[in-house]
């Protein structure tokens, strides 16, 4: 209600019926209000609230996880193998005498690197193909949605395995899979989301006026279906942790010795009778994160409706 | 929209991912000691033979001593054709089923099975055996000398595309000289023979067998009903040559997909032996009560090879520099957990007490050694190299305990994990330049030296050719003076120490548990040709 107010008069621009106008802003002082107040609607709400603390604590771990975690990586103490936790490692050690700790912190670069990237990269494509098809139609929206159809007619996991499998494992296929998965998914979320407003005044007004398309697509289309965007931006996140972690527990993904923790989960379990340690918090970590993602998605969806 | 709906989502998401996760890992319920153990879905249904705790039914003069069903669970059953068979599980039921015409003692010796008796010319070139009298197959037919010549041609012939083609190619020629009389002729003396007659495949068919799945054999057991992928019901062969075996009314293999179920079924009283076990899983099993836990020697171990055709593996010195880089004691510890015993980079390993020899050292952990051997090479500042492993067993660990302590000499290690079917598929393990492959445990060493490092080996998967070993191995496998062997054995694993292409960290220890209402179990080294005729239910 009165973000949206505010939004609409430090956004400056009255031109058509254009909802919002978070993409058009100039001036820094506007820019870092606007984010107050989405944080502040944010965090009104106590499970978004949540999500966003989940979420900060991990990236802060993915940031500055070398400052935190105590051990290396690849640290083997070969006296301490095996060690349930204690004071000297808080999460014990696994069957080859690494600290579970330090690899579950350290993961978190790397489980959030790689589905970060590869989100950030599906959501460019998606969004570009999205607004093109959906500005476009005609045969090349027909060509281009009839092949998402079909990829999107396989089971996800099993078009990653696929992929994988012809690919081979490492983190560039990795990347890749993510983009080659849900570049088909953000492009339709983009194009209906499109359909929607291409009919709508200002589109033809700009038109009219005689602009370009790129300018037509990313200066009037795109801010208007920047909120379904961002939500799906969000959950796509969260679903690419969980395909990483997945790929890694499968053995496809990441390669060890990578603290990824699909692949800590793997290489625990053999050993699940001795050192269940070893499993349980990578898997806690795995489910925290992805929990807290999906809280924070949906109350960045929340501020965005109520702000419409 | 309210948050308390939110954050009971938010629980319940949470419950449910633990749930998965857990269940996707195989993980046991927390409650080990519980009265009725949750039953594995993997796990077939109760088995509807007599519980070993009913009480005998009124004896009939065949069943006299006969009593209880041991219940073994393994992995299920891909080939069925004694030809073809590979696996622990394939040869255990095998073995039960049908009979060797000599068989290997857990002591690793020549015991009569079919063949009561044999005589060797002195050349060594000819082998006659006499075969029991009065053994009849479960179809009621008698065993003759016919029945195992067409069993050995079968084996031995080139064009088949049986792997036993290649250990047979020896064999001159095969003749039954009497009803119960079988002469060998060989083309080359071997003084291991008897073992190869008594290879995994060799088992006695009836002359012209065309069905493998009729299972008519000799053996202690005839099959009562076999469901692939499920069980296999075996009964007492009533007529069975051995007087006084064997000594169970029946068996039943109950066919898992995963070891810890097998075990959980252990715990829970549905099955009484399992083999082939995780050093986890045993270790999981001490102090639990009513249950027996087994261990024998073996000669199964993984060996890291590095290609000596080309670069790098090319100069000597690099695989030399990979060597001085290891702290073996470490990979055994972590790698290993204390079981099984620490190699000495030769498939020779301490099973074999008259061959294996501890006399060359093996060079201890030098890191500045290492890094000038690799300058020398031509690497003065490290190189990298990509380390192929099978997903399965130590193996991935052993990558990685490699890629750390190699780390330290200047050798950048990527580990590329590989499911079996892709490291072994298109002869895909015999190309790359580093990987770990896993051997199995043989009654003799020879094997290994003439398939993984002759010259001209089928697959010498280092490439390896060096003029001197090769004569070595060929004296060590043909003379049938044994302390010339003996010192040939030894000078093959100096040589493999100063130049050899292979790491050979460590060799695995054989784990099984059988329930301690069973006696007279032995394990054998390969566990698949452990003998359950001896075994007796005792309350």
């Amino acid at each position: 209600m009165g973000f949206e107010a505010e939004l609409r008069h430090s956004g400056g621009s009255v031109e058509g019926d254009r909802p919002s106008t978070l993409a058009t802003s100039s001036h820094p002082v506007t820019g870092w209000r606007k984010a107050s107040y989405f944080l502040r609607a944010l965090l009104a709400k106590p499970a978004s609230a949540l999500g966003f603390i989940i979420f900060t604590l991990f990236l802060l771990l993915a940031l500055f996880g070398p400052l935190i975690a105590p051990y290396g990586v690849n640290e083997q103490i070969a006296a301490d193998a095996g060690q349930p936790p204690s004071a000297k490692h808080w999460f014990g050690t696994d069957n080859l005498g690494r600290d579970v700790f330090s690899r579950v912190v350290l993961g978190a670069r790397e489980i959030l690197g790689l589905a970060g990237l590869g989100t950030a990269i599906a959501v460019f494509f998606g969004t570009t193909i999205g607004l093109a098809t959906g500005y476009l139609g005609g045969w090349f929206d027909e060509i281009l949605m009839r092949i998402f159809d079909g990829l999107l007619a396989m089971p996800l996991l099993l078009l990653a395995l696929l992929l994988l499998g012809t690919l081979g494992p490492s983190k560039n296929s990795v990347l890749l899979v993510i983009i080659i998965v849900y570049t088909p998914i953000v492009s339709r979320v983009v194009r209906s989301a499109v359909l929607s407003v291409r009919q709508r005044g200002f589109i033809e007004a700009a038109r009219l006026r005689g602009e370009h398309m790129p300018y037509i697509l990313f200066r009037e289309i795109l801010p208007s279906v920047l909120p379904a965007l961002a939500v799906e931006a969000a959950l796509r996140f969260s679903y690419a942790i969980f395909l990483v972690a997945s790929l890694g527990f499968l053995g496809v993904g990441v390669q060890p010795p990578s603290p990824d923790w699909g692949l800590m989960v793997r290489e625990a379990r053999n050993n699940v009778n001795q050192i269940p340690w070893a499993m349980y918090y990578p898997a806690a970590a795995i489910a925290l994160i992805v929990i807290g993602v999906n809280l924070l998605a949906d109350g960045i969806k929340r501020v965005l409706l109520e702000s419409q | 929209m309210s948050s308390p709906n939110k954050l009971i989502k938010a629980l319940f998401t949470l419950v449910l991912l633990s749930a998965f996760l857990l269940q996707a890992c195989g993980a046991q319920p927390p409650t080990p000691q519980a009265t009725q153990p949750v039953t594995p879905t993997e796990t077939p249904a109760q088995p509807e033979y007599p519980a070993p705790t009913t009480p005998p039914q009124e004896p009939t003069p065949a069943a006299v001593g006969r009593r209880g069903v041991l219940r073994v669970a393994t992995q299920p059953l891909v080939q069925v054709d004694p030809a073809m068979i590979s696996s622990d599980p394939e040869v255990f039921a095998a073995n039960h089923i049908y009979d060797y015409l000599v068989d290997v003692t857990p002591e690793n010796t020549i015991a009569p099975r079919l063949a009561k008796s044999w005589t060797v010319s002195e050349d060594g070139l000819t082998y006659v055996f006499q075969l029991e009298e009065g053994v009849t197959f479960h179809d009621g037919s008698p065993l003759t000398a016919k029945d195992v010549v067409w069993t050995f041609n079968r084996l031995r012939n080139p064009d088949s595309g049986y792997p036993t083609a290649d250990l047979y190619a020896n064999i001159e020629s095969i003749e039954a000289t009497g009803d119960l009389e079988v002469t060998f002729k060989l083309k080359q003396s071997n003084p291991f023979f008897l073992f190869d007659l008594s290879d995994n495949h060799a088992l006695i068919l009836k002359e012209n067998t065309q069905d493998a799945t009729k299972f008519n054999g000799t053996g202690p057991f005839k099959v009562v009903e076999y469901s692939p992928e499920d069980r296999l019901i075996l009964e007492a062969n009533e007529n069975y040559f051995v007087e006084g075996q064997p000594k169970l009314e029946g068996v039943e293999i109950l066919f898992f997909a995963d070891q810890t179920a097998m075990v959980d079924a252990l715990r829970g009283g549905q099955v009484d032996l399992v083999m082939a076990l995780s050093t986890d899983l045993y270790s999981s099993l001490k102090g639990e009560s009513g249950i027996t836990l087994l261990d024998a020697p073996t000669n199964q171990f993984d060996v890291v090879r590095l290609r000596s055709d080309r670069a790098p593996g090319k100069d000597p010195r690099v695989m030399q520099a990979l060597k001085l880089g290891l702290d073996r004691e470490a990979i055994y510890q972590l790698v290993m957990a204390g079981f099984g015993r620490i190699g000495r980079d030769s498939p020779i390993g301490p099973m074999y007490t008259t061959y294996y020899s501890e006399e060359t050292p093996l060079p201890a952990r030098d890191i500045e050694a290492a890094k000038k051997l690799l300058a020398e090479a031509g690497y003065p500042d490290g190189l990298k190299l990509d380390l192929h492993t099978p997903d399965t067993g130590d193996r991935p660990e052993l990558a990685v305990v490699l890629k750390n302590q190699w780390a330290d000499i200047g050798v950048d290690i990527n580990v590329i994990v590989e499911p079996e079917s892709v490291y072994y598929g298109d002869q895909g393990w015999l190309e790359v330049d580093l990987g770990i492959t896993g051997w199995g445990s043989r009654p003799y060493p020879q094997f290994y030296l003439d398939v993984m490092l002759k010259c001209n080996a089928k697959w010498n998967e280092s490439h390896f050719c060096d003029q001197e070993f090769d004569r070595l191995a060929t004296i060590a496998g043909t003379t049938l003076d044994e302390a010339e062997r003996i010192a040939a054995y030894k000078e093959i694993q100096k040589l493999l120490i100063e130049r050899g292409p292979i790491i050979v960290p460590y060799f695995y220890t054989q784990l099984a548990a059988i329930r301690s209402t069973f006696q007279g179990f032995v394990l054998k080294s390969f566990s698949g040709r452990s003998d359950l005729r001896p075994v007796a239910l005792v309350e």
